[in-house]
């Protein structure tokens, strides 16, 4: 403001001029740089712009503060106040304007000479101008001066001279009286006019901020604060005032005045200028001292004073327009979000203050973002396959749809529904299958432990899933290996019992087509002759590879010899082969007897198919420590595989964990771990986050009736998951509720019908209470007693007793239920007020005018799926 | 009407002209380099006996004790009454005139010595801490009264005051009707941006500290017609200076602000001899024959006498009425 720091000022109409004060007033046109480039002494504000130094006006000394005047025409008259209180009218560049010349250096001078703090031009009024002065033991702070007297046309110059004739006549220029004197015995400093009335001005006094109403000067409202600086109104809403005091901003409502709606946070140096900005509402930008940061408030949600206590939200940041310190800025009047700030050495820049992005994901994986007043939606290309494909949103979202999960009965084909494409999820499928088929989860878990007792820690670690313990040696083998192989491998020819016959999955094997895997089975089982047999098929089938032959070939020559070719060759060229299960064979038959960790730990090779192998050919003290070896691994690395060795316990949940960390797939999550012992794991915060966590996945996609089943699913799983009753029918007359007496009477049948009776008389209808026989309200449609056929008792209801929803098992129809609006208390037959809702807003029931639909917000939504 | 109890606690204090080379370094301090203490309250004031320096305990700090500085022993507070517009408008006198009715004399019945400091932007009523309960019960019917804390004006009553003292007690005596003496010069009351200090700094410091330099040396009036006397204050970071018209003519004309008038005062010393600082009613026997007859004034007290400032069109009349009323007692 004064001498030494600049000020800057936008033109209020051209759009690209804007005006510097320090001691002098310089007038710049900003252009983009391409039309600019060719000026010379054009100083470059930004990377597209630069400012052209239009004009200089150094006609009026100890500047304090400078007000562009309003209005189009006369476009470049400006108002200087000065350090001696006086207000003098200029204007900066050539004025063809007669108006202008007849205005300029009009000079308007308080009685007793003080500082000029801040000056105001009236929006409406131009041709008022109001000045805040400093204190004067007897003299007023705010004057309101009338520039107009010479500039209307008609003015005479009688009435003129009768104007000057109170100040120095002789320069003709000096207006001496205010058309308003305001604030007597006090210091105004600073000014705005109110949008609200034209005569109303807010002015920051000495400790206190004023509204003064010019029609009535006698008046004025006044609340006592320190934050008397810089009052300015919120051009989008213009109840709201800020003003400031040393490093606070207070945000003011004019409709509650006695104290500040908010305050923002102190900086710790004194701010210089508080700024709206005219083109975003609510942004508010503050500098402090020797700052070279502009700080942000966005009040898109600030607090008003009627009402509600919300805690503000207001979003504070710091733009950096310039490295070196700045003394001003000003936002430009009609680009949005700009402003032109200029440091103490005067150097400006160009500067947009970049809008927050706002982004938001679709659950169907498409995004949105907002940013100013554009909204950008970003689509998928290409639609099918790519990296969109991969995302596990959509995977669930597909795989919900084709019911993954959901098929109970045939656990095994939900990798089917799931597409099929993932050996986790399949082998997980068929591990489900498996552990339904032993009545349990910790089957596995079982006879394994079992087999391993011989081990103190892991024995002990698994002491909770021990059923029955073993200890014959060869009981504990045969049984390990089937249970780690029932479908997957070898039932140990060579060790263990012959009740386990391989064939059959040999067989399948065969037909599945995987004969790398069948002849490396084969061949576990000591069958090497099956496992050239095998691969001899292979060859020979439709999409057979021709090399299994030459595998066959080479698996033929096995020979004992420690030391032969055969063996040499085939330990150094098997790395080459690239099936693990051909890889693995030849390991196996060129190892060293005890030492087949190139079968153990060759990743590629099914877990269930390694676990058996280990069941067959490791020690006792070796198979136990290969077993937890495994496990950590596959915890570690979140492989569903290892559920196998992990079983649903509190280890499965870990590995889970690491699964859901790594692909976000809450889905399986669920779905798995509900089948998990309901005690411990079910009850784990992990599993319960990814079950809500899916729900509400279900629920964004309005896969609602897939949310139903799930939680059907889930509750059958889970019995402590059913939720509580929340909704309670009780009749008008007996007020018991309707429901419970119904399940205490003998089971209803479906005959039925609405208003029908069958059976015996004792057996109350339908449409009346259970309680007291009295009639249930009417549908506001039908007319018709409401009523429904009640289940006979939840709790018989057993979980393996599956339940169709889909099928007319169903007791009552959807269409019969009860529905009522929470508001009117008005309803009646759920299918009735659906379609009346489906062409009508308000209540059914004539003279209720509820809009009952419009106030339930999910109610217009349609569901994505089907049931 | 609003009175605030100013968040300031000053020292009087008296600087004698001997001595003044003792006190330049601080005193230069307190003047220019505003940046450098805390000083928020500063007046000094000379005349022909003494320098007069009223500053608050921040400043007090940077004055060396010494054999040539008198302090008087209370912590004074400053009063300020705040109109906030609701005053008529159509009274043009100002300054203790004003607040003569309302403040001086109900002070000066209730026996509470004041120490006025007028300014080119308002007057200050400085009255002893230790007789705030007595203002504030004196006063607290005419006025809505604030006590400045911090910057935030928080209102005070009387019963949060009290310390049992309800009146001061003594009967205030009939008050001695001090003579008054009218020198010649013509005053100025004038205030200056802070921003532009600097470029007055030399001419400043000349008038204050070089002014009974020998030249000007053998000349003190017998008959008081012209006198010395020169305020500088800077309060709360404004400016006020009072000088006589020869001063000014030092100063560069265009830096210094005054009414577009340009309206010159004459002055009216109270006291035959220092006048103290426990007697009371001063103040009260110039102001109220002043506010009777609607005259404006500034009224400046210093460490030994008392000085008020009149419009120089009004002088003749007040000097009669004053001599009337020192008259009148001793009929």
């Amino acid at each position: 403001m004064s001498g030494s720091k600049p000020d800057i000022l936008w033109s209020p109409h051209h759009v690209d001029h804007f005006v510097i004060c320090d001691s002098e007033l310089s007038l710049y046109r900003i252009e983009s740089v391409g039309s600019a480039e060719t000026k010379a002494g054009a100083l470059s504000l930004s990377e597209e712009t630069a400012a052209t130094l239009l004009a200089i006006n150094s006609d009026t000394p100890y500047m304090k503060c400078v007000a562009w005047y309003p209005k189009h025409e006369p476009e470049c008259l400006l108002a200087v106040g000065q350090a001696n209180g006086r207000v003098v009218l200029t204007s900066l560049g050539q004025s063809h304007n007669t108006k202008c010349k007849d205005l300029m250096g009009k000079e308007f001078v308080p009685k007793h000479a003080r500082q000029c703090n801040t000056l105001a031009w009236n929006p409406m009024e131009s041709n008022w101008l109001a000045a805040g002065l400093d204190k004067h033991r007897a003299d007023f702070s705010v004057l309101i001066w009338d520039i107009s007297s010479k500039f209307a046309p008609e003015a005479s110059i009688a009435t003129e001279k009768i104007r000057l004739s109170s100040g120095d006549a002789d320069s003709g220029l000096v207006v001496t009286k205010p058309l308003y004197e305001l604030g007597q015995n006090d210091a105004c400093l600073s000014l705005c006019w109110l949008p609200r009335d034209q005569k109303l001005l807010l002015a920051g006094m000495h400790r206190n901020l004023a509204i003064f109403d010019l029609r009535n000067t006698s008046q004025k409202m006044f609340v006592n604060t320190k934050a008397i600086q810089g009052v300015t109104v919120d051009p989008h809403f213009h109840d709201r005032v800020a003003s400031f005091f040393e490093g606070q901003v207070a945000i003011w409502d004019l409709r509650k005045f006695e104290k500040p709606v908010l305050t923002l946070t102190e900086q710790p140096k004194p701010l210089t200028k508080v700024a709206w900005c005219p083109t975003r509402t609510g942004l508010l930008a503050t500098l402090t001292r020797d700052s070279n940061i502009v700080r942000l408030y966005d009040m898109q949600h600030a607090p008003t004073p009627i009402g509600d206590e919300t805690e503000p939200t207001i979003i504070e940041r710091s733009v950096q327009p310039c490295e070196s310190v700045i003394a001003s800025f000003a936002w430009h009047t009609s680009s949005q979000n700009r402003m032109v700030a200029v440091s103490t050495n005067r150097a400006m820049t160009d500067f947009t203050v970049f809008e927050r992005i706002s982004l938001a994901w679709s659950s169907t994986t498409s995004l949105m973002w907002a940013c100013g007043r554009h909204l950008y939606e970003c689509t998928e290309e290409g639609g099918e396959g790519g990296a969109v494909d991969q995302d596990i949103t959509t995977k669930m979202r597909q795989r919900a749809q084709s019911r993954y999960g959901h098929d109970t009965a045939q656990v095994w084909r939900n990798h089917l529904l799931a597409g099929g494409d993932d050996p986790q999820l399949k082998s997980l499928c068929i591990l489900k299958i498996w552990s339904r088929g032993n009545r349990g989860t910790n089957s596995l878990w079982c006879i394994l432990a079992s087999r391993t007792l011989s081990s103190p820690p892991l024995a002990r670690r698994r002491a909770g899933a021990v059923g029955v313990a073993r200890t014959d040696r060869r009981m504990r083998c045969g049984s390990t290996a089937r249970s780690g192989a029932w479908r997957c491998s070898c039932p140990a020819g060579s060790s263990a019992g012959p009740e386990i016959d391989v064939e059959p999955f040999l067989k399948s094997l065969e037909q599945e087509g995987e004969w790398e895997r069948a002849a490396a089975v084969a061949l576990f089982n000591l069958d090497i002759r099956r496992a050239i047999q095998i691969l001899n098929k292979g060859a020979s089938s439709e999409k057979g590879d021709l090399n299994l032959n030459v595998v066959a070939m080479a698996l033929s020559g096995y020979t004992d010899e420690k030391n032969s070719l055969w063996r040499e060759m085939c330990s150094s060229l098997r790395l080459q082969l690239n099936n693990p299960y051909l890889c693995v064979m030849f390991a196996f038959l060129t190892s060293e007897p005890g030492a087949y960790d190139a079968v153990l730990y060759e990743s590629s090779v099914a877990v269930r198919d390694r676990v058996a192998f280990a069941c067959m050919f490791l020690n006792d003290s070796q198979l136990p420590r290969y077993i937890e070896k495994l496990t950590n691994e596959m915890k570690e690395a979140g492989n569903l595989e290892g559920i196998l060795l992990t079983g649903l316990t509190k280890d499965g949940v870990d590995l889970m964990e690491s699964y859901v960390d790594r692909t976000g797939d809450v889905q399986t999550a669920s779905f798995c771990m509900l089948k998990g012992s309901p005690g411990e794991v079910v009850k784990d915060p992990r599993v319960q986050c990814w079950i809500e966590n899916y729900r509400n996945l279900l629920d964004a996609w309005r896969f609602w009736h897939k949310r139903a089943e799930f939680d059907i699913h889930r509750s059958k799983l889970d019995p402590s998951s059913k939720p509580l009753a929340q909704v309670f029918v009780s009749c008008n007359f007996c007020g018991k509720s309707i429901s419970y007496s119904c399940s205490a009477m003998p089971h209803q049948g479906r005959g039925f019908s609405q208003y029908g009776v069958s059976g015996s008389p004792t057996k109350s209808k339908v449409t009346s209470c259970p309680g007291c026989r009295k009639p249930l309200p009417r549908c506001a449609l039908c007319l018709m007693n409401m009523g429904t056929p009640v289940s006979s008792c939840p709790g018989t209801g057993k979980s393996d007793e599956k339940v169709d929803l889909s099928k007319d098992k169903k007791l009552a129809q959807f269409n019969n239920w009860f529905t009522w609006c929470h508001n009117c208390r008005h309803g009646g037959h759920a299918g009735h007020m659906l379609s009346w809702f489906r062409d009508h807003t308000e209540c059914p029931v004539s003279a209720c005018t509820c809009k009952c639909m419009q106030l339930d917000t999910t109610g217009n939504l349609v569901p994505s799926d089907s049931i | 009407m609003d009175l605030h109890i100013l968040d300031h606690r000053l020292k009087v204090t008296s600087i004698c002209k001997d001595g003044l080379v003792n006190f330049t370094h601080p005193l230069i301090k307190l003047i220019f380099l505003r940046n450098r203490t805390r000083c928020k309250f500063f007046s000094l004031t000379e005349t022909p006996e003494n320098y007069t320096v009223v500053l608050d305990e921040e400043g007090f700090k940077e004055l060396p004790a010494s054999e040539y500085l008198q302090v008087e022993g209370s912590t004074w507070l400053p009063l300020n009454v705040v109109s906030n517009g609701h005053a008529s408008s159509s009274s043009q006198a100002v300054g203790v005139t004003k607040i003569a009715k309302s403040v001086i004399a109900p002070l000066a019945e209730q026996h509470v010595s004041v120490f006025m400091l007028s300014t080119y932007q308002t007057d200050f009523i400085l009255v002893r801490e230790k007789d705030l309960s007595v203002v504030v019960h004196t006063l607290e019917e005419e006025f809505n009264i604030y006590r400045e804390v911090g910057g935030e004006s928080v209102p005070v009553h009387s019963q949060d005051v009290h310390n049992g003292l309800q009146k001061n007690g003594k009967v205030a005596t009939k008050p001695t009707v001090h003579p008054v003496l009218s020198p010649q010069n013509q005053f100025c009351v004038m205030s200056l941006d802070p921003d532009t200090l600097p470029a007055i700094a030399t001419t400043l410091i000349d008038v204050l500290f070089y002014s009974s330099s020998p030249k000007e040396g053998p000349q003190p009036n017998p008959d008081l017609d012209c006198i010395k006397f020169f305020s500088f204050s800077l309060i709360d970071g404004y400016i006020s200076l009072v000088m006589d018209t020869e001063t000014q003519r030092q100063f560069p004309a265009d830096l210094l602000f005054t009414s577009s008038s340009g309206e010159l005062w004459r002055m009216v010393r109270i006291g035959g001899q220092p006048l103290g600082f426990d007697e009371c009613g001063i103040v009260a026997q110039i102001s109220q024959p002043l506010a009777d007859s609607d005259i404006s004034a500034y009224y400046i007290s210093t460490f030994s006498f008392d000085h008020a400032l009149v419009p120089e069109e009004d002088i003749i009349s007040v000097i009669d009425m004053l001599q009337q009323q020192r008259l009148e007692p001793a009929c």
